[in-house]
């Protein structure tokens, strides 16, 4: 905070006492520094911090028709939650969905990361080809894949030159999930991808140069160099997908509406549900908490594996 | 291009290489397979779009006669003007976005001042809260206020982004403070210093924080679904979507749309891909 003192202007010509014109000074900083956060700030309150607060409050409440009015309820649209079986479904469903989805997509980011920093002929153009997808947004994936899954679509014509038989992807109970998380991971394991090739061009060279001259395997290198040194981004890629996951809406919504027989019933789209299709917006809000609090959960576990890792 | 493991020489380590990018080769062409077919598809006339899928060919993936009549005809479908709103929403949350962010950045860093801790929190707690979680109550709140079917509705959840400020914080911190002081020795006020010394300097975080803020408004599905129900505000995403709803579902337009609004954000992150990879590095590394 020296600065101060160098300032020009009337705190030098003044020359008041050092400890006033530190406060003054002090003072001009924290109103310029108001003027510079307070368009984000007052953004950042309004589109975040007051829905969530919002969500909080209005979960107490319960709308009746008959009254035409809301009135408050303590925890009894939580409660309503915990004994309601398409809550516990939804909740089962996002975590079998959250169990398959996050060790796949990180296993076969970090595999191909691995591969695309091998030697290779072209491999930045083999592995653009990867990254192409993340350029699709999330309603384009799904609707380029529900096509590629109609019967008489892409995903039966490959199975048929592999000789396998066709298969219904979304309309049955037993692979709908799974087509989504295909459609997913498609164009999320590049993104990821990523991140973790950024992690392993850090891995500094020479460790390699003197495990191998230890005659340590491509194998054992991996596991004992890289992969300690890819902690923090692989953390860090964990936890964000894992929250990205949490929050899959669009596939639901466009190809599957939860069904067949809520096999595909995702909390986002339970929610969605909840709130337009039975118009239950404090119940529904009152489970935004609870998807809410799950996502910060996951964020402090993020920050202890960081922490850990340091 | 890496090779950071020492590779064997001689034959072994030629046969090692080619084998290896064999791999890379199937790996790439299985992740294009789906957009190829889509880009394909798209240049055909309408009721050809299913004919060589089955049995899988190679005419499958490549066409031999195209017509762009599919991307003509979209332009009078709701699609044309749903892809406009698109850029127009992301084109105004991005300029917008960027001065709102930048300052905020600026006063997160530059200036050392009391209670900056506080101020950090809320842009971190911010951007911890995943906006696709609080759409739902925020679609609340905005109806309340009248801004369904707005542009302003649309495009106001975009222009904090906490991940932006972020990134341009890092960016603006590794500037040396020297400057500042020299600056005010030089009589500029804070927004001189930010103009003139900062904003020069900081033109790849910049475009690593403009390309954030693009692909949060041209991904969004729950916001603009939400918010975006008429027509005159309907986003592209949520038109493709509509496409499918219908009965008969019109392939050829279905596929041009998936492209175009695959294409729009392709050529921006590839011409852009230097700071595209810079400010995914800088997230992975915070």
């Amino acid at each position: 905070m020296s600065s101060s003192s160098n300032n020009l202007g009337p705190a030098l010509t003044r020359r008041p006492q050092a400890g006033r014109s530190q406060t003054s000074a002090a003072r001009a900083r924290r109103i310029a520094a108001v003027a510079f956060l307070a368009p984000a700030v007052v953004m950042l309150i309004i589109v975040r911090l007051l829905p969530a607060g919002d969500a909080l409050f209005s979960g107490l409440f319960h709308y009746s028709l008959v009254a035409g009015q809301e009135s408050w309820v303590g925890l009894q649209n939580y409660v309503d939650l915990f004994t309601s079986g398409r809550f516990w479904n939804s909740v089962g469903i996002t975590l079998l969905f959250s169990i398959i989805i996050n060790p796949l997509q990180i296993a076969i980011a970090l595999a191909l990361a691995v591969l695309f920093t091998q030697r290779m002929h072209g491999s930045v153009l083999w592995r653009s080809l990867v990254i192409l997808p993340v350029a699709a947004p999330g309603a384009v994936s799904t609707i380029i894949w529900g096509v590629i899954y109609r019967p008489d679509g892409l995903a039966n014509a490959f199975l048929g030159a592999l000789g396998i038989p066709p298969q219904p992807y979304v309309i049955s109970t037993g692979q709908a999930l799974m087509s989504i998380i295909i459609l997913l991971s498609w164009g999320g394991v590049g993104y990821w991808m990523m991140f973790l090739i950024a992690g392993i061009n850090d891995v500094p060279r020479e460790l390699h140069e003197a495990a191998s001259l230890d005659g340590a395997s491509a194998w054992r290198r991996f596991w004992r160099i890289t992969f300690p040194l890819i902690r923090r981004p692989l953390a860090f890629v964990l936890v964000a997908d894992t929250i990205s996951n949490f929050l899959v809406f669009a596939p639901v919504q466009v190809l599957t509406q939860g069904g067949p027989q809520g096999s595909t019933n995702l909390l986002m789209f339970d929610i969605y549900e909840r709130a337009y299709k039975l118009g239950d917006l404090n119940t529904a809000n009152a489970e935004v908490v609870i998807l809410i609090a799950i996502t910060l959960v996951i964020v402090a576990v993020q920050f202890r594996l960081l922490r850990s890792s340091e | 291009m890496t090779d950071f493991l020492p590779q064997p020489r001689g034959v072994a380590g030629i046969v090692r290489r080619l084998a290896v990018t064999v791999i890379g080769i199937v790996v790439g062409l299985l992740f294009l397979a789906p957009l190829l077919w889509s880009l394909t598809s798209s240049l055909r006339p309408g009721s050809e779009v299913f004919r060589f899928v089955n049995p899988l060919q190679w005419r499958t993936f490549i066409s031999e006669n195209f017509t762009f009549d599919n991307y003509v005809r979209l332009a009078d479908t709701p699609m044309g003007l749903a892809i406009l709103n698109s850029l127009i929403v992301s084109v105004v949350t991005v300029v917008v976005g960027l001065v709102i962010c930048a300052l905020a950045a600026f006063g997160l860093s530059a200036i050392k001042f009391r209670g900056q801790g506080i101020v950090f929190s809320i842009v971190i707690l911010s951007f911890l809260i995943p906006f696709d979680a609080i759409a739902i109550p925020l679609a609340n709140l905005f109806r309340d206020a009248n801004l369904q079917n707005t542009f302003v509705g649309l495009i106001l959840p975009g222009l904090g982004n906490g991940l932006a400020i972020f990134l341009l914080r890092q960016f603006f911190l590794a500037v040396p403070y020297e400057l500042v002081e020299a600056g005010r020795m030089d009589g500029l006020g804070w927004w001189g210093i930010f103009y003139r010394i900062y904003m020069p300097l900081a033109r790849p975080a910049m475009i690593g924080a403009g390309l954030t803020l693009f692909l949060f408004q041209w991904h969004a599905f729950v916001w603009p679904l939400l918010i975006g129900s008429d027509s005159a505000h309907t986003l592209g995403s949520i038109a493709l979507a509509n496409f499918m709803g219908r009965f008969s579902v019109d392939y050829g337009l279905l596929f041009a749309g998936a492209i175009v609004l695959t294409v729009i954000p392709l050529i921006i992150i590839l011409s852009l891909q230097r700071y595209f990879i810079q400010s995914v590095s800088t997230t992975g590394l915070k």
